[in-house]
């Protein structure tokens, strides 16, 4: 195999292109070098190897000069959709991190947690103050914080009434909260949803699937519990049928923290990947300047995050207090009957 | 024509498919919530609450097409 290699400067393309021409020469143009490969066989290993070095020598090469081409490499790998780049992703650009595989590998598994960790942070130094010192005649944090916990327990007493109310009041607020400051981070620049990771929405749905199965053993025992689960039979007939009943009844409790994470996951995912892409139409506008501005695209569908999100934290609070709801025991409708 | 070609020419198509059910069932939901919504218009409040929780329901369905599309995408099959 005769291969031999010209690297030659040409300023025309910007474009990095494959072409595999006839009679076993390729021909691949990247960026400002255009490099010939003659030779008889032209074997897919060539070509593979030298492709290697060709995007060794872009990534680089700082000539790199569209602006666009800059915010896809800041921010996101070759087979995830475009994201807004957050301070973590800034730092991993540092050759220090860059360069070593480990470090990146725990960074990437950490961005979740340390956004989540923002949240809580927050909200517990909001409830610290505001309650430190409470009075009867509260000042303005301390109203803030009571008119948000009186509205959650108004709304979960309307379900589950007042003394299972009270009891899991602070399960449910909570889970609210966290949700709904999660999914409105990603809108605050250099900060990104943990929600839109499925790390973080599936262990929030597992853990309200635990939470209900465990209170329905507790407040059933177990013997109610596996009644429960085989669609309550009393007669006969619902007693012949409780088998079939009972794998149907199990598969569609599993189906509840499926259905909940991904629910959230795609929701949230898709308005951050929503914002990314039209903040990447508005960089690539101005791409002639070569600067890293934009015309900000994506401002009205902000507005439409912030309704999301919203929406999507009342949808999985509400659904956590109707399963806890299903599970309780409601006797008092029985009596009355 | 080869299976990836095929695969992103037919997801999008699922996808359309999903988004028609989904604007279907949620035409039905939110005419219902507002002729309700006529007829007792002190308890508009609590319709719409339940109206949104609806339509966040049936608008689950067509994110969980449009997410596959994207694990797709990170997997390297589309």
């Amino acid at each position: 195999m005769n291969t031999e290699l010209s690297v030659k400067e040409n300023n025309e393309n910007k474009m990095s292109d494959l072409q595999v021409m006839q009679g076993g020469e390729v021909k691949i143009i990247e960026g400002e070098k255009i490099i010939e490969i003659k030779g008889k066989e032209a074997t897919g290993l060539d070509v593979s190897k030298n492709f290697e070095k060709i995007a060794i020598d872009s990534a680089s090469n700082p000539s790199k000069s569209s602006p666009s081409e800059k915010l896809e490499h800041k921010g996101e790998e070759e087979t995830e959709a475009p994201e807004i780049p957050n301070w973590i992703t800034l730092v991993k650009q540092y050759p220090a991190i860059k360069n070593s595989p480990k470090t990146l590998e725990i960074i990437h598994l950490a961005e979740g947690p340390i956004f989540s960790f923002t949240v809580v942070i927050f909200l517990s130094i909001i409830v610290i103050i505001g309650t430190r010192k409470a009075k009867m005649i509260p000042g303005r944090l301390q109203t803030l914080i009571e008119i948000i916990v009186e509205k959650f327990y108004k709304m979960v007493c309307d379900i589950l009434g007042q003394k299972n109310g009270r009891r899991f009041l602070p399960y449910i607020g909570t889970l609210f909260l966290f949700i709904f400051f999660n999914n409105i981070l990603g809108i605050i620049p250099f900060m990104k949803s943990s929600t839109s990771l499925i790390q973080t929405t599936g262990a929030l749905a597992i853990l309200t699937f635990l939470y209900v199965q465990f209170i329905g053993i507790k407040e059933n025992g177990i013997f109610g519990y596996l009644h429960h689960m085989a669609g309550s039979p009393n007669d006969t007939i619902t007693w012949l049928i409780a088998p079939l009943m009972f794998p149907l009844h199990v598969i569609g409790e599993l189906a509840k923290p499926l259905s909940l994470s991904l629910r959230l996951f795609g929701n949230i995912m898709g308005e951050d990947i929503l914002l990314g892409v039209f903040v990447f139409f508005g960089v690539a506008m101005l791409g002639f300047t070569h600067l890293p501005i934009g015309i900000p695209l994506q401002f009205p569908f902000i507005f439409l995050a912030l309704l999301t999100s919203t929406i999507q934290a009342l949808v999985f609070t509400l659904l956590s207090t109707i399963y806890f709801l299903l599970v309780l025991p409601h006797d008092e409708e029985h009596h009355k009957e | 024509m080869d299976a990836k070609t095929l695969a992103a020419f037919a997801y999008p198509i699922g996808l359309g498919i999903a988004a028609l059910g989904s604007a279907f069932g949620l035409g039905k939901a939110i005419s219902a919530a507002m002729e309700s919504m006529g007829r007792q218009p002190e308890a508009i409040g609590k319709i719409q609450t339940g109206m949104i929780i609806g339509c966040a329901f049936i608008e689950a369905l067509t994110i969980y097409a449009l997410i596959s599309i994207f694990i797709l995408k990170v997997v390297g099959v589309i």
